[in-house]
């Protein structure tokens, strides 16, 4: 019974992290088109921004979290600004190989400013305690992710359908066009999704670097793969299909490391696109694929 | 039937495949006459690339989409050819513990590429059964789904590919005579795909894939028949690889090289065979030029992981400044023979 309880968290807790970076592809990927592989460079680059600021100004973890999250608002912001703006009216393929691009200089910058070995950083270790609650044990972390991802869609839920410039955003998932017929600056919807996703991504990336203690150039490739994986299989571009592909990604995960033997521990990963792979087969558009993807908008 | 006389598209690609078989052979030319031995070794690796650069354009190109898999199938390949060529004794020492026989077994080179085309080909109809049915993006992702999965099975059974160490002893029965035999037949059946009924159907579900469907086009089986195609290009290259290096290991198959070839397809141009020559040839040239400068005596103090963020840091700017200033690459739509001939009006399309 502890050890179902203590799965299940798990399980919770992966699927929140995937939901949490998904959510954040999804939301570029419904605005503009744009499949967004320099995810995790942005979520890398708030860890390699805590490891300077943590250095050389303080390590108070409060201001460290806030200064994560600056940093990768605006570096998703700045990349939108240089790199995906000339390719904005761009087929998906144009698009994604831009992103992809992206991805690869960024990484290969932090090799060339920063190290290939892992810089450690480890302010936010606190975060990880192990509580008792009644017989189980129970890592806080895990419960800090669950919550603040529910937290976070909560308030982008309210956002999305209560704001202004939410609905506009809504909108524009639906015929760009049109939303600027109406007067609202296309910039300002689309910087407006680029922010949302950084700001995501420095959730996660608070998140990873409490369980890491230490960046590295890669850091965020595996995560947000795996978050690509949860897009894809809950329909690209809808965001409850992101959480929810989060979310069965999580529980595929802990589901796989439970039954595999420990022998076989390093094909994790590749049993989960497996059993992703049959469930494509069976719906190949995703779980929950927005309505326009299906005809209005190809 | 059309089945022997070649519409004018295709006698068109006949000509331009001939044109670059000639640049390919004006090159091994030029390094017969006046190369130097090592400069062997970079050319081979160029035309082995050049061969998945090509075979990447069979399905990416035609089809437009982008995937990342093709490291996965040249590795299948040069894993399975590596295993069958391997002489039984040489396997004693370097695969012991190879399960099912495997290091018990030798076979005629000849035979072990088949073996080899025959596996990489049969596992490409069955990812292609998943890959031929999603759209767009799903395809993307998976194709990495795939990479990721195939090396990490490399990774982890090392009894029979050996993980991050070399598998080695395998034969070196390949030289840049036969790798440039395949290079310029690899051009040929690239130009004669494109130029074809599936290939003109899957460039037409790129354009416009529901009007593609309105007139009749199976766009599942048109997408499907291009990925099997394209496998067997990659499984040749991997067999090149493994037939001339003698070793292998499962650290090349993997992102740095995907990287490293769609940047050579992107910069050439997606949507012809030319471009991927060129696109190849280019970076090729310019990787050799940078690795030059870093040794030489003008650039001091560059170490070497540094140097490897160098070349990949330019790769990036490459990808990311042809899409935002040439987004169909240096040769967008043009064949080679359409800088040579000029195409008749009337044939001019509108994109």
């Amino acid at each position: 019974m502890d050890y179902a309880i203590q799965q299940l968290l798990n399980a919770l807790s992966f699927g929140a992290e995937y939901a949490l970076i998904a959510v954040g592809l999804a939301i570029v990927f419904s605005i503009m088109g744009l499949v967004n592989f320099a995810h995790g460079e942005v979520i890398a680059f708030g860890g390699y921004s805590m490891a300077v600021v943590g250095t050389i100004l303080t390590g108070n973890p409060l201001v460290l979290m806030a200064g994560v999250l600056i940093a990768c608002v605006a570096v998703s912001l700045l990349l939108e600004r240089v790199a995906f703006r000339t390719v904005r009216n761009a087929d998906i393929t144009t698009g994604l190989l831009t992103a992809f691009g992206v991805s690869i200089i960024l990484q290969n910058l932090y090799l060339l400013l920063g190290s290939p070995r892992p810089i450690s950083a480890t302010q936010f270790i606190f975060l990880d305690r192990t509580l008792m609650l009644g017989p189980i044990h129970v890592s806080s972390l895990q419960i800090y992710e669950t919550v603040t991802t529910i937290a976070a869609i909560l308030f982008l839920t309210l956002f999305l359908k209560r704001s202004h410039l939410g609905i506009a955003m809504r909108a524009a998932s639906r015929d760009f066009q049109m939303v600027r017929l109406c007067g609202i600056r296309a910039n300002r919807v689309v910087a407006t999704a680029f922010a949302i996703s950084g700001l995501l991504a420095g959730l996660a990336c608070i998140f990873i670097m409490a369980r890491r203690g230490s960046v590295t150039p890669h850091m965020g490739f595996d995560p947000v793969l795996t978050a690509f994986i949860a897009c894809v299989l809950g329909g690209f571009g809808s965001l409850p299909g992101a959480v929810l592909g989060g979310f069965i990604l999580g529980f595929l995960e802990v589901g796989v490391l439970v039954l595999l033997p420990q022998t076989a521990g390093g094909l994790a990963q590749a049993a989960v696109f497996l059993v992703v792979a049959l469930l494509l087969f069976w719906r190949p558009d995703g779980i929950l694929t927005p309505a326009a993807e299906k005809g209005d908008k190809l | 039937m059309t089945g022997v006389f070649l519409n004018t598209d295709q006698k068109r690609g006949l000509i331009g495949s001939t044109l670059l078989a000639i640049l390919i052979l004006l090159i091994v030319g030029a390094y017969a006459l006046w190369g130097e031995s090592y400069q062997a070794r970079i050319l081979y690796a160029t035309f082995v690339n050049l061969i998945v650069v090509i075979g990447l354009q069979t399905f990416m190109g035609n089809g437009n989409y982008a995937t990342f898999s093709h490291a996965a199938f040249m590795g299948i390949a040069a894993y399975a050819a590596a295993i069958c060529v391997t002489p039984a004794a040489m396997k004693a020492v370097s695969l012991p513990d190879a399960p099912w026989g495997l290091n018990a077994f030798e076979m005629h080179p000849i035979s072990a590429a088949f073996v080899a085309l025959a596996i990489t080909g049969a596992i490409g109809a069955l990812t292609g059964l998943f890959m031929s049915r999603l759209t767009n993006v799903s395809i993307t992702i998976v194709s990495i789904a795939i990479l990721v999965i195939v090396h990490s099975i490399f990774l982890h059974r090392t009894d029979i590919f050996k993980g991050n160490q070399a598998l080695f002893g395998i034969p070196r029965v390949f030289g840049l005579g036969h790798v440039t035999a395949l290079v310029i037949l690899a051009i040929v059946a690239a130009r004669l795909f494109r130029e074809s009924r599936l290939g003109l159907r899957l460039r037409a579900v790129a354009d416009d894939e529901v009007g593609a469907r309105a007139m009749g086009v199976n766009v599942v089986r048109a997408r499907l028949v291009a990925w099997i195609v394209s496998t067997l290009f990659f499984a040749t290259a991997g067999i090149a690889y493994a037939f001339y290096l003698g070793t292998i290991s499962a650290r090349p198959f993997y992102f740095n090289y995907v990287f490293l070839t769609v940047a050579m397809l992107i910069l050439g141009g997606l949507r012809s065979v030319t471009g991927a020559v060129f696109g190849t040839l280019l970076i090729s040239l310019g990787l050799e030029i940078i690795r030059w400068l870093e040794t030489g005596p003008t650039l001091v103090g560059v170490k070497l992981p540094e140097m490897l963020g160098l070349s990949g840091l330019l790769l990036g700017i490459v990808i990311v400044g042809v899409m935002a200033f040439r987004p169909h690459g240096l040769m967008g739509n043009r064949e080679i023979e359409d800088l040579v001939f000029r195409r008749r009006k009337t044939m001019e399309t509108s994109k």
